[in-house]
Parts: C-alpha cells; sequence; structure tokens
C-alpha cells in the first residue's frame, strides 16, 4: 500500500504560458549528466553517451547537454525547465536503454511539479449557453400569472393521461369508418 | 537503517546550524542565489544555440547578443577593468536602440491583430487590451518563461522587471532584423497576444455610463430608444435578491442583466446589450493563433495603422462583419 496519494498534491492540468496554443516550445532548458569514468555503476550512462547522445542532442536542438565526469560518485541526471524547476534522478546502475528512456522523459515534462490531476482537461471557457438558473427555459407568463394556473400550474412533461389516449384512438377509428364517409 | 538515520548527539549541532543559518538569511533578506552561469557546467554560446532552437527562429549571432546586453553590464565591465588597470575598449553593443524599436514593434503587432480580430469593438477596448498585453508584469512572465533569466547580461541579480521586459524588446527587433518583419509577427502573435487567452476581456475596460451609452448608439442607428423592463424577480424582502432586467428596442429584445437591486440589474442589462454589439460576450468565438491565422495575416498587417471606431462614435453599420 502506498501512501504517495495522500501527500501528492493535487491540481488541474496546465501548461506554462500557454504554451502549445502559439507555437510548442520545448520546457528543457537543459540537462546535465553527471558521471563517474571508471566506476561500473556508470556504465550505463556511458555507453550512453559514447553511442545515443549525439543523435538526442540533434533530435533536441532546444536543450543544452552537459557532460561533469565526477570520480567517485554514482552517476545521475539534473533537468532543468524554462520555469525555473529542476528534476534530480540517480542513474545508478542504469543500462543504456533506461538512461534513453528516463532522459526522453525529462524531455516530454514541463517544469511543473508531479502531482495527481484531477480531471484531465482544463478549459478557461467553460460554458457557451450560459450556466442554468432557475429562471432559465420558464416561461415567461409566470410573470403575470395568478395562481392557480390551469396551465402553469399542472407539470410540464405530464403526456397524454391513459384516459386521453383511449380517447384518441377511438377518434381515429371513428374517422376510417366507411359508414361516415360522404356518398361521391 | 533508514537512509536519513542520523544519531541523537548530532541533534544539537544541527540545531546550531539551523538557528545561525536562519539568523544570516533573515539579515540577508533570503537564502543565497547564484547566477547559473557560476556554475561549472555553463556555455553561453550552447544557450544562445538553444535558445533560438527553441523558439524555432534563426537570430543573427551579432543581433541576438547585442540584444541581450545591457548597458550596466557594459559600465560595469568596464569599470572593472580600468581597476584593474587594462584597456577597456570592449566593442560590446548594448540594446538600447534595438529595445525600443521592439517596443513600437510590438505595439503594432498587437493592435493589428487585435483590430483584425475584434472588428465590432470600440478603440478605447482595444488599446486596454493593448495595454494589458504590454505591461510590465506580463512581459516579465513571458520573458521569464523562455529562458531570458540566464542569458541576459546585466549588472543586477536577481534581474529586475525592466531588464527583462527591455531584453524581451529587443529580441524582437533582433529577430526582425534577422528573419524579417514576418517572422516577428508570427513571434509576438505566439508569445505575447495568447496571455490574452482565457483573460475576459471585459473586466480590461467597461465603458462609465453604458446606459447613457446604449441610447446614444440606438439613437445613432435611428432605432427606438432602449426600454428597460423587469423580467424576473425573486427574493425581493431578502438579501439575496435577484432582478432581471431586459433591455428592449422598439419591443424588440437586446438583452438581459441580473443584479441585487433594480438599478445594478438594469446597468447589468445595459452592458450585456454593449457586449453583444461588440461581439465579447461569454460565449463570443475562440480566438484564432497559430494556423488558423494564416489566413488573416494581410488583413491583420493591413489594420496595423488604422484604429477602430471610437466609442464616442460607435454605431454597427460602420464596423466590419468578422474576419475569421
Amino acid at each position: 500500500m502506498s501512501n504517495s496519494h495522500l501527500f501528492l498534491p493535487s491540481g488541474f492540468i496546465r501548461t506554462p504560458l500557454q504554451n502549445g496554443l502559439g507555437r510548442y516550445i520545448p520546457q528543457l532548458q537543459r540537462i546535465t549528466l553527471k558521471f563517474c569514468k571508471s566506476h561500473g555503476g556508470s556504465r550505463g550512462v556511458r555507453d550512453f553517451i559514447e553511442s545515443d547522445l549525439m543523435e538526442f542532442a540533434k533530435t533536441n536542438p532546444g536543450t543544452v547537454v552537459y557532460l561533469k565526469p565526477r570520480r567517485h560518485r554514482s552517476p545521475c541526471m539534473v533537468a532543468e525547465y524554462l520555469n525555473g524547476e529542476r528534476e534530480y534522478l540517480s542513474c545508478h546502475e542504469f543500462s543504456r536503454d533506461e538512461v534513453y528512456k528516463w532522459l526522453s522523459y525529462m524531455c516530454t515534462r514541463s517544469g511543473i511539479p508531479v502531482m495527481r490531476f484531477r480531471k484531465y482537461q482544463h478549459t478557461d471557457y467553460p460554458t457557451i449557453q450560459g450556466v442554468w438558473n432557475p429562471f432559465t427555459h420558464q416561461a415567461p407568463e409566470i410573470n403575470v400569472a395568478e395562481f392557480p394556473h390551469e396551465v402553469l400550474s399542472k407539470p410540464n412533461d405530464q403526456g397524454p393521461t391513459a384516459t386521453e389516449q383511449l380517447i384518441e384512438i377511438f377518434k381515429k377509428t371513428q374517422m376510417e369508418d366507411p359508414a361516415n364517409k360522404p356518398p361521391n | 537503517m533508514k537512509r536519513n538515520f542520523k544519531a541523537h548527539w548530532v541533534a544539537p549541532t544541527l540545531r546550531e546550524f539551523k538557528r545561525r543559518k536562519v539568523i544570516e538569511e533573515d539579515r540577508s533578506g533570503g537564502p543565497k542565489i547564484f547566477h547559473r552561469s557560476t556554475f561549472l557546467e555553463w556555455n553561453y554560446d550552447a544557450e544562445i544555440f538553444a535558445f533560438s532552437n527553441r523558439l524555432g527562429e534563426k537570430f543573427d549571432d551579432s543581433s541576438l547578443r547585442a540584444a541581450l546586453t545591457h548597458k550596466s553590464y557594459i559600465e560595469r565591465e568596464k569599470a572593472r577593468l580600468s581597476d584593474i588597470g587594462l584597456d577597456s575598449n570592449l566593442h560590446f553593443q548594448d540594446n538600447e536602440a534595438l529595445s525600443q524599436k521592439g517596443g513600437e514593434m510590438m505595439s503594432k503587432f498587437i493592435n493589428g491583430y487585435l483590430r483584425a480580430v475584434f472588428t465590432q469593438v470600440p478603440e478605447e477596448l482595444i488599446s486596454a487590451m493593448h495595454d494589458f498585453l504590454t505591461s510590465n508584469s506580463t512581459l516579465e512572465t513571458v520573458a521569464k518563461h523562455i529562458g531570458l533569466g540566464d542569458l541576459m547580461l546585466c549588472a543586477d541579480f536577481p534581474c529586475k522587471t525592466e531588464t527583462y521586459v527591455k531584453s524581451f524588446k529587443a529580441i524582437i527587433a533582433a529577430l526582425a532584423e534577422s528573419s524579417g518583419e514576418e517572422r516577428a509577427r508570427i513571434f509576438v502573435q505566439d508569445l505575447v497576444v495568447t496571455q490574452l487567452y482565457g483573460q475576459d476581456v471585459n473586466e480590461l475596460w467597461n465603458p462609465v455610463d453604458p446606459v447613457g451609452n446604449l441610447a446614444a448608439i440606438l439613437k445613432r442607428e435611428g432605432k427606438a430608444e432602449p426600454e428597460f423592463r423587469l423580467i424576473r424577480q425573486a427574493g425581493s424582502n431578502s438579501i439575496l435578491a435577484v432582478y432581471y432586467v431586459g433591455v428592449y428596442s422598439d419591443k424588440h429584445f437586446i438583452s438581459e442583466g441580473a443584479g441585487e437591486s433594480l438599478e445594478i440589474a438594469k446597468e447589468m442589462a445595459a452592458r450585456e446589450a454593449l457586449k453583444k454589439f461588440f461581439h465579447t460576450e461569454d460565449s463570443m468565438r475562440a480566438l484564432p493563433f497559430g494556423r488558423q491565422l494564416k489566413n488573416i495575416q494581410s488583413k491583420i498587417e493591413q489594420l496595423e495603422n488604422q484604429p477602430n471606431l471610437p466609442f464616442s462614435e460607435w454605431i454597427s453599420e460602420k464596423v466590419m462583419s468578422a474576419v475569421h
């Protein structure tokens, strides 16, 4: 049983600076990969740097990539976003693919802290036709009506009663009776 | 053992550290902050390259660097070099001229967009929206979220609002110099005008006497004068009274408004009527951005120098039909 849902802040989905409305600006400003040149825990990071890093940097030209070799320290990556937030992730004993996976995860985030989304939609214009109030769809006649009123006092969704329906059926059969047709 | 386990005899030392840190921070007004360029991992050229790619624009290197350099920085560097005793013949160009030019261009582009999208609206509301978009707080937010905070060369840290605003305006001028005015226009539309999204336009400007102005407009159009009638009411003896007043002109319904008293409801009804004329009701069409603007860019350019009708002369026959 996790308790992350208890302390995880919750909020509505949002984006910094109306990103995407005009143009999409990738929110990852810079990413720093810190690793050790010889220790085994940094092997995945070193392999990633040798093979996949150039391609990553070419596909994300809006992100600055810094490499910081540090002796006798476990590897980590620190992502900095345009809204000033920082994300730290330890990459100790990651494989090359894992490093690539988490790096692309950092790319897709905006700097807004991880939170539980209360709703997966957000709108600034929640109503077009106007919010319902008790006066919506009320007949204006109620302003000058004297109650009890023969139309307005009754429920407006009643429909024909059983007696009225029987009378309607009888009237229809009456009309179809050939004896009632005028002689040609 | 938990990761943050510390033996009990460490506690008094840590408590003393914390006490001293709090005193120090209170004295200096907040925790210590360092500019990003003081870090070991910092490459200004790479940051500038990333900045232009992030926005999807091509900048001339010299224009961009000039746009990010402030007069205060140049003066500080000159003073520092002359203190050491070196010759201070720096070839830095500051962003004063660029910022001036960029500010004018930005105002022009914003006005063009607003007049092309809000065709029925009087000029007073256009300038209210323009003032909101070009206010220091809006531009500072935009500048911070593009990443200008780390790139600007200025003497003040943390950077002041005016510094951010100046840099942002200079960036617009630098973009116009590098890639042309068309790209600069799209840039302003995508970054500055989008800040209008979600903002209720009627909160920015409201005519002073809506009832009188409504009567004046109807008179100018040759229609009958507005007649206010009570449509609904509830709870008139209580605190939570509500009155709905409708505006009619020659027995045709124009709009209705609600309020806690009859006078308020009447004013709200007149305001709703004006909103209806200007097409700025809550149900108005969404503002166009991005690809939706492709067809009306020429119209926007045309209207940059052509103000809308002022409120005192507003009449519905004179305003164009909606463009988008």
